[in-house]
C-alpha cells in the first residue's frame, strides 16, 4: 500500500486537532511580495506536519489564488490550478453553482473579498495557549507587513454538537492510506487521491494538481509529477481548502419547528426528520420513531434496503443529500448509487462559532429560549482534491437542486438557499407518509452565508518552494 | 416575424398536431456553411434566442409536438489530422408522433427563421422556397440519429395535464389526511379515483393512456425482428441436419456471418486501438466561461458535443454499427437525468455528434457517465470512436486517465448551442415520470402495498 509523507502533509489534512479546543482562523492579505516570501520562509518551519501530534498548540496555512498570484509565482504555475480555484468562490459562475443569491449573495457577506492572500489556522490546548501563539504571530506578521483583515475565533460546543442542538461530524470518509491494514470491504474507506494531492482517486487516476514546469524548480525542492516527468508537483501532499462561514438561525430553526408542532416532542421528530439523525446523532432509518443513545454514532448504514422510499429518513433530508450513501432516486441499482455517491465525499474540518443558544444545546431547552442578537454558525471547512466533482457537485447538485430525488421545491431543509420567485420555488420540504406525503411550506432559511473563500492547503516542500521562489 | 406568428399559431394544434403515437423522435437537419458566414448566422440564432425568451408562450402553443430544439453552427473541424470537415448550421429538435407533422409545423411556425438562416448555406435553393418547398427541403436535408428518451410516451400537453392533476389530487388527499380518515388503502385509492372522475377538469385522466400498446410495438418492432432473423437463422443451422432446402441454407447462413462480421470488426478495431491516444487540447478557461454562461435554467441544460472520429475507416463503420445496434435497444435503455438524448454520424461518418437535454448543469450530468463503472463501459461503446476520448482495449476496457480524458474530451468538443427551446422549463425527468406513474395507477387493479407505493408519487 502506498505510504503518506506525513512529514510534508498540514497535519490538519489527517487530524483534526480535536484536543485543541481553542482555535483562531486569521484572514491576511499581503502588501509586499518579497517581504510576503520572507515572512512564509520564517512561518514554514512553525506549521504542524502529519506526522507531529501536537499537545500545546498547532499551526496550519492556506493561500488564495489571488495570495499565490502576488507572490509572483509563474504563470505557467498559477495557470495549472483548476478553474473554480482561480475564480474563486465569489465569481458569478460559481456563485450561480453554489446558490449564493439572495440572502447568501457575497454582497452581503461579511467577508469574501479578493485581497485575501492567505489564512492562518492557529489552535491552542487552551484559551492561554492560543493567546500566546496569536501574539507570536502578530509579532512576525506586523515585521513583514502582513495586514490582518479578519479574525474568526472558533471553539467546540457541548458533546460535539453544532448551534441546532445535533450531534455533528459522525460520518467521515476514512483515508485507506491511513489504516495499518487494508480491509477486505474497502466500503467507506477511500484512496488518499480524493483527499491528498500526489496519491491516487477513486477513479485509479492521480487527483488533478498545479504543476511546474522542471526548468523552474532550480532548487529540485518539488517531486516529479507521476503522470508528466517534465513538470514538477506543487500540488503533492496539498489539496484544496473550502472556507464558508455559515450563520445558524438557531431561533429562527426552532421557532418553525414549533409552529409547525403541537407540542415540543414533535418538533425535536420533525427537525429530525430534516435533519436526517435525532439531536443525539442516532439516525432515522435505523430508529424512527425516537433516538437510541446506543447508536448516536452509528455510520454503518444504507438507504436502499431500509428506506428507499425515505418513509424514515425524508429522501429530502440534510443527511441524504450531502451523503447519499448507498440510494440515489434516479440510479437503478445500489451498487451505481454506492459508486456515485462515493466520488463525492469531502474531508470535513470545521467548527462553530459564537456562543451557544442553551449551555448543552438541548432542543427542548432551546424550544424555550428567548431570541437574543449574538452570531453564531458554524466555519465549515471541507478539503478535497477537486472543488467541483467533490464540494461544488454536492452543493449544486444535491444540497441546493430542488429537485433533487424526484422532489418539486425543496433545496436542503437545513443548508439549503431557501427562496421563491417566478422560476423557481425552493422552500418545501417534503416528508413520505401514508396516505399522502406532508409538505412544509415557506421554509426561511436556517443558515446564512457570510463569508467564504478556496484556498490552496499546500505541503511543506511546495511551501517552502513558495517562499523561495525569486 | 410577429405577425406570422399571429397568423400561424393558432391554426397549429388543429391542422397538424394528430399524433398516431407518443413515441419520441429526434429530427436533425443539417445544411454546409462557409466559414465566413458563421459569425453573421450565430448573430441570427442569438437574436432568436432573444425573442424566444419573450415569446415562450406563443412558441409553446405553436409548438405542440416539440419538446426540444438545439440550433447551432459548428465550425469546421480536422479529421484524421489532415482532413477538413466543413462547417456547418445544424438543426435538432425532439418531438412526439409523426416525423412529417413535425416538420410542418416547424415549417410553419418557424418558417421564416429556418429559411433566412438556411438561405445562408450554398445547399439552399437559389428561389426561395414557399412552404411546401422548404418541407420537402427540409426533409432532404435531415438525417438519421439513434435518440433517447428518459420519459417515454408522454405528450407535450399530457406534461402540463399531468403535473396539474398530481397537483389537484394531493391537495385532495392532502384534505382527507387532515380530517384524520382512517380509510384503508383501497379505500383512499377509490376515494380519489371518484374525485378525478367527478373532477370537470381531470375527469379526462379517468381514460386510459392512448396508444399504450401501438407505442411499445412502435419501438420494439426493429429489435423483434431482428430477433426473429437471428432465431430463423440459429433454427435453420439446427434443420441443416436434416433437410437440405435452399432457402434453409441461405438462412443458416445468417447468424454465422453476421457474428463473424462482429468479431472480425472487433479485431480491426483492436489493432486501431494499438495507434497512440491523442488527448484532446484542453479547453481555455475563456471558452469554458463562454459555454456555462449558457447554462442557466433552474431545472434542465442543453448539451452539445460534435467531435471528429478517430483515424481510421473502422471506426466509422464500427460506430456506424453501434449506433444501430443501440437503436434497437434504446426502448430499454436509462441515463439518469437525461430529457433527450441523441447520436448520430454525419459528413461520411467521420463526425460524432451528440446532444442531450437533461436536469441541473453539465459538469454534474457528465459524472453520470464517469461515476459509475457500467455506465462508464457503456458510455465507451460510442465515445470512445470520438477523437481526443479516453483510449481504450476492446472496445471497453479502460486505459489510464479514462475519467480525466473523458471529462476533458466533453468539455473540448463542446460546442454553444445559440439557440435552444424546451417547452417546459420546471419538470425534471424523475418529476414527469413521477406524475405519468401516478396517472397510470389510477384505476388499476392493486393489492395493499402496491396502493402505498403507488401513493408515494404523489
Amino acid at each position: 500500500m502506498t505510504t503518506l509523507e506525513k512529514d510534508d502533509i498540514q497535519g490538519l489534512l489527517i487530524r483534526g486537532h480535536g484536543n485543541l479546543s481553542s482555535a483562531s482562523y486569521l484572514l491576511y492579505t499581503f502588501t509586499d511580495p518579497a517581504k510576503a516570501r520572507v515572512f512564509l520562509q520564517e512561518i514554514v518551519p512553525k506549521v504542524t506536519t502529519a506526522s507531529e501530534k501536537p499537545e500545546e498548540q498547532a499551526l496550519q496555512i492556506a493561500l488564495t489564488y489571488e495570495g499565490l498570484a502576488f507572490l509572483k509565482l509563474p504563470p505557467a504555475l498559477l495557470n495549472s490550478f483548476c478553474r473554480e480555484f482561480k475564480e474563486g468562490m465569489t465569481e458569478l459562475q460559481r456563485q450561480f453553482i453554489l446558490g449564493d443569491t439572495g440572502e447568501n449573495a457575497p454582497q452581503n457577506w461579511t467577508w469574501g473579498e479578493k485581497n485575501i492572500h492567505l489564512m492562518l489556522m492557529v489552535f491552542g490546548k487552551d484559551l492561554e495557549k492560543l493567546e500566546s501563539t496569536l501574539s507570536q504571530i502578530k509579532i512576525l506578521t506586523a515585521s513583514f507587513q502582513v495586514e490582518l483583515l479578519h479574525t474568526l475565533p472558533t471553539g467546540m460546543l457541548h458533546a460535539r454538537k453544532e448551534h441546532f442542538g445535533f450531534r455533528d461530524d459522525i460520518s467521515r470518509p476514512i483515508i485507506r492510506e491511513l489504516l495499518k491494514e487494508v480491509p477486505g470491504d474497502t466500503a467507506g474507506t477511500f484512496p488518499a487521491g480524493e483527499f491528498i494531492m500526489g496519491y491516487k482517486n477513486l477513479y485509479d487516476e492521480y487527483a488533478p494538481s498545479p504543476t511546474v514546469p522542471e526548468a523552474l524548480d532550480k532548487e529540485g525542492e518539488l517531486p516529479h509529477h507521476p503522470d508528466d516527468a517534465t513538470l514538477k508537483d506543487l500540488g503533492k501532499n496539498g489539496t484544496y481548502l473550502v472556507f464558508r462561514q455559515m450563520e445558524q438561525k438557531v431561533h429562527a430553526f426552532w421557532q418553525y419547528m414549533q409552529a409547525q408542532s403541537s407540542d415540543k416532542a414533535s418538533a425535536i421528530a420533525l427537525a429530525s426528520k430534516m435533519v436526517g439523525r435525532w439531536p443525539d446523532g442516532s439516525p432515522l432509518t435505523l430508529c424512527p420513531n425516537q433516538p437510541d443513545p446506543n447508536l448516536s454514532e452509528a455510520n454503518d448504514f444504507g438507504f436502499w434496503k431500509e428506506d428507499k422510499a425515505g418513509l424514515k429518513c425524508p429522501i429530502g433530508s440534510h443527511i441524504r443529500r450531502t451523503n447519499p450513501r448507498d440510494h440515489l432516486v434516479t440510479e437503478n441499482t445500489q451498487k451505481d448509487s454506492t459508486e456515485m455517491a462515493a466520488k463525492h465525499r469531502m474531508i470535513r474540518k470545521g467548527r462553530p462559532y459564537g456562543p451557544p443558544v442553551t449551555p448543552e444545546l438541548k432542543p427542548e431547552d432551546m424550544l424555550d429560549s428567548i431570541e437574543d442578537d449574538r452570531e453564531r454558525g458554524l466555519h465549515f471547512i471541507c478539503m478535497v482534491t477537486d472543488i467541483r466533482r467533490q464540494f461544488e457537485f454536492v452543493q449544486n447538485n444535491w444540497v441546493n437542486f430542488h429537485k433533487f430525488g424526484g422532489l418539486e421545491n425543496d433545496a436542503d431543509p437545513i443548508i439549503g438557499n431557501h427562496y421563491q420567485h417566478e422560476s423557481r420555488k425552493t422552500n418545501e420540504f417534503s416528508i413520505p407518509k401514508y396516505p399522502v406525503r406532508r409538505k412544509l411550506d415557506h421554509l426561511p432559511n436556517f443558515t446564512i452565508i457570510k463569508g467564504g473563500a478556496y484556498f490552496f492547503f499546500p505541503g511543506i516542500r511546495a511551501l517552502q518552494y513558495m517562499a523561495n521562489h525569486d | 416575424m410577429d405577425c406570422n406568428w399571429q397568423t400561424n399559431f393558432f391554426i397549429l394544434s388543429k391542422n397538424f398536431y394528430q399524433p398516431m403515437s407518443t413515441v419520441h423522435k429526434g429530427l436533425t437537419i443539417t445544411v454546409t456553411l462557409d466559414e465566413e458566414k458563421i459569425p453573421y448566422v450565430n448573430g441570427l440564432l442569438f437574436e432568436y434566442r432573444k425573442d424566444l425568451s419573450i415569446y415562450q408562450e406563443k412558441y409553446h402553443k405553436s409548438l405542440p409536438s416539440t419538446f426540444f430544439i438545439s440550433w447551432l453552427t459548428l465550425p469546421a473541424q480536422t479529421y484524421a489530422g489532415k482532413e477538413k470537415l466543413p462547417a456547418r448550421i445544424i438543426l435538432m429538435s425532439s418531438y412526439v408522433g409523426s416525423k412529417s407533422s413535425h416538420i410542418q409545423e416547424l415549417a410553419t411556425f418557424l418558417g421564416p427563421q429556418i429559411k433566412q438562416v438556411l438561405s445562408q448555406s450554398r445547399e439552399y435553393p437559389k428561389n426561395d422556397l414557399d412552404k411546401p418547398g422548404l418541407v420537402s427541403f427540409l426533409k432532404r436535408k435531415s438525417i438519421p440519429n439513434t435518440f433517447y428518451s428518459g420519459f417515454k410516451f408522454i405528450s407535450t400537453t399530457e406534461v402540463d395535464k399531468e403535473k396539474k392533476l398530481k397537483a389537484e389530487v394531493w391537495k385532495y388527499a392532502q384534505g382527507l389526511a387532515d380530517q384524520g380518515d382512517p380509510s384503508s388503502p383501497k379505500e383512499v385509492k377509490e376515494k380519489i379515483e371518484n374525485f378525478v372522475k367527478n373532477h370537470p377538469q381531470l375527469v379526462w385522466a379517468s381514460k386510459k393512456i392512448p396508444y399504450g400498446l401501438s407505442n411499445k410495438v412502435h419501438m420494439l418492432w426493429p429489435l423483434a425482428l431482428f430477433g426473429l432473423v437471428m432465431l430463423t437463422s440459429l433454427v435453420s443451422i439446427v434443420l441443416c441436419f436434416f433437410i437440405d432446402p435452399l432457402v434453409i441454407k441461405i438462412l443458416a447462413c445468417i447468424l454465422p456471418l453476421f457474428i463473424l462480421v462482429v468479431v472480425f470488426l472487433f479485431l480491426l478495431l483492436r489493432l486501431n486501438e494499438n495507434i497512440s491516444h491523442e488527448p484532446s487540447p484542453e479547453l481555455s478557461d475563456e471558452k469554458v466561461r463562454e459555454i456555462v454562461a449558457l447554462e442557466t435554467n433552474p431545472v434542465i441544460n442543453e448539451m452539445t458535443v460534435i467531435a471528429p472520429l478517430k483515424r481510421g475507416w473502422i471506426r466509422r463503420v464500427f460506430l456506424a454499427l453501434t449506433l444501430k445496434l443501440v437503436g434497437l435497444v434504446s426502448y430499454f435503455a436509462y441515463i439518469p437525468t437525461v430529457h433527450t438524448a441523441r447520436w448520430l454520424q454525419m459528413d461520411k461518418g467521420k463526425r460524432l455528434v451528440f446532444i442531450a437535454n437533461f436536469d441541473n448543469l453539465s459538469e454534474a450530468y457528465a459524472h453520470d457517465f464517469v461515476d459509475s463503472e457500467r455506465r462508464s463501459m457503456n458510455m465507451a461503446v460510442i465515445f470512445s470512436h470520438a477523437f481526443g476520448f479516453p483510449a481504450t482495449r476492446w472496445l471497453v476496457h479502460k486505459q489510464y486517465n479514462h475519467r480525466s480524458n473523458y471529462m476533458k474530451g466533453v468539455r473540448a468538443h463542446q460546442k454553444v448551442t445559440q439557440f435552444w427551446y424546451t417547452c417546459q422549463q420546471d419538470l425534471s425527468v424523475e418529476n414527469l415520470k413521477r406524475n405519468r406513474a401516478f396517472r397510470a395507477g389510477l384505476y388499476k387493479e392493486m393489492d395493499d402495498p402496491e396502493i402505498k407505493d403507488w401513493l408515494l408519487t404523489l
